[in-house]
């Protein structure tokens, strides 16, 4: 049976196919268009999430750098503090190491004058020649620390040294010096203490003394005592035995002197008027 | 403060007058003075004392005799002793420290050694 043109079929006509197929392409190219954008979509998602995270490390790094810094900034200031606590140790260990010592230097100081007052002391405590012997004799031996030592006086006539005390000499070994000559002589005349210090005056001997002073009794010098040698452990005189050579230059002479006149006044003592006319 | 007792024993009045100057610095310390060995015993027995310091050399009863009779008494047995003298060799110091004395000092002496042994002995600051 011939097809009758107008008779009708389910298939479209030609516009409807060709519009169909616009439709088709279209919805095609829309659909792939549609995914491309949500693949676009998807990317820029993965990017916006790529660049908080990056964003987010940068702003902890940021925070980071502000914490160092923040602590660097501490740290100067602790070690700032360090120096200065550390200037401040040290200022107040020198301070304390100062005061040890000025403290070690008062003791010694007060030491010397404990010698010099007792020695001093015992000098003008007696009227005894003998005692008066006897503590001179104890300040050379426990002050000084002499070990063989002999005081001498003058003769009449100003030519001998005589000795009067000794200690730690043989007794034949000690006799007159003579004035000239001699190194006591020296001494003696010049009215200036001498000290020998080539050698330690542990090991002088009475052919080399260790020490001699002159004995002074109102500015004449009257004898002198002579330091043959001190104790083992005393190699060399010390700033305190000077000062009991000197104190005992002035004192001992004059201690000696007064406690004879005394002795010789038979322990009378002067009557008022002998201080009467003093004139002072 | 605690109080502490010391007998000082030496039959030379200056130097015993020099260690009673020297002593007396160490303010917690009380000071008495014996004129030999004889004369310590005596104020041994009739009061405690916490340290001793005394010379060898004296008359009648010297030092380490002195020594010996303190360490036999059952009150002062342990009472530290302090030897002061001229004899400084080793065998003298080792004589002394035998007998029962716990510091010795040869003389002369100087005072700062003196109150630091005695500080040292009765554990004073």
């Amino acid at each position: 049976m011939a097809n009758d043109p107008r008779e009708k079929t389910d298939e479209p006509g030609r516009d409807l196919r060709s519009e169909r197929d616009e439709v088709l392409q279209r919805f095609t190219r829309g659909s792939s268009f549609a995914r491309e954008l949500l693949q676009d979509y998807e990317a820029l998602e993965q990017r916006v999430r790529s660049l908080e995270g990056e964003n987010a490390k940068l702003r902890a790094t940021i925070e980071a750098d502000h914490a160092v810094r923040d602590l660097l900034k501490k740290i100067e200031t602790l070690e700032l503090e360090k120096a200065e606590l550390v200037s401040r140790f040290n200022r107040a260990e020198a301070l304390q190491s100062n005061v040890s010592s000025r403290m070690s230097e008062a003791e010694h100081e007060f030491s010397n004058l404990a010698n010099l007052f007792v020695a001093s002391s015992q000098l003008s405590s007696s009227l005894s020649p003998r005692a008066v012997t006897r503590r001179i004799k104890e300040i050379l031996a426990q002050l000084v620390g002499a070990e063989a030592y002999a005081m001498y006086l003058v003769n009449a006539d100003g030519t001998e040294l005589v000795p009067i005390a000794s200690e730690g000499v043989p007794g034949g070994k000690l006799g007159p010096v003579r004035v000239a000559g001699s190194e006591l002589g020296k001494v003696f005349e010049s009215g200036e203490a001498r000290v020998n210090e080539e050698t330690n005056s542990n090991h002088g001997s009475p052919e080399r003394p260790a020490a001699v002073l002159p004995l002074e009794i109102d500015e004449r010098y009257v004898g002198v005592i002579a330091i043959f040698s001190t104790l083992a452990q005393k190699p060399r005189f010390s700033t305190v035995d000077f000062e009991l050579f000197r104190l005992l230059g002035r004192q001992a002479a004059v201690a000696l002197v007064g406690a004879s006149l005394f002795m010789r006044a038979e322990h009378k003592l002067p009557g008022l008027e002998a201080f009467l006319d003093l004139s002072v | 403060m605690a109080e502490y007792s010391c007998l000082v024993v030496e039959d030379s009045p200056m130097m015993r007058q020099l260690l009673v100057f020297a002593l007396s610095r160490v303010k917690s310390l009380r000071v008495t003075e014996a004129d030999d060995g004889v004369d310590a015993l005596r104020k041994l027995a009739s009061a405690r004392y916490d340290i001793i310091v005394t010379d060898i050399n004296m008359p009648i009863m010297d030092g380490l005799k002195l020594v010996k009779r303190v360490r036999s008494d059952p009150v002062h047995k342990e009472t530290p002793i302090v030897i002061i003298t001229t004899e400084g060799s080793q065998e003298d110091r080792q004589r002394a420290l035998q007998l029962g004395a716990n510091a010795y000092i040869t003389k002369p002496i100087q005072a700062p050694q003196v109150i630091s042994t005695v500080k040292e002995l009765l554990r004073i600051e």
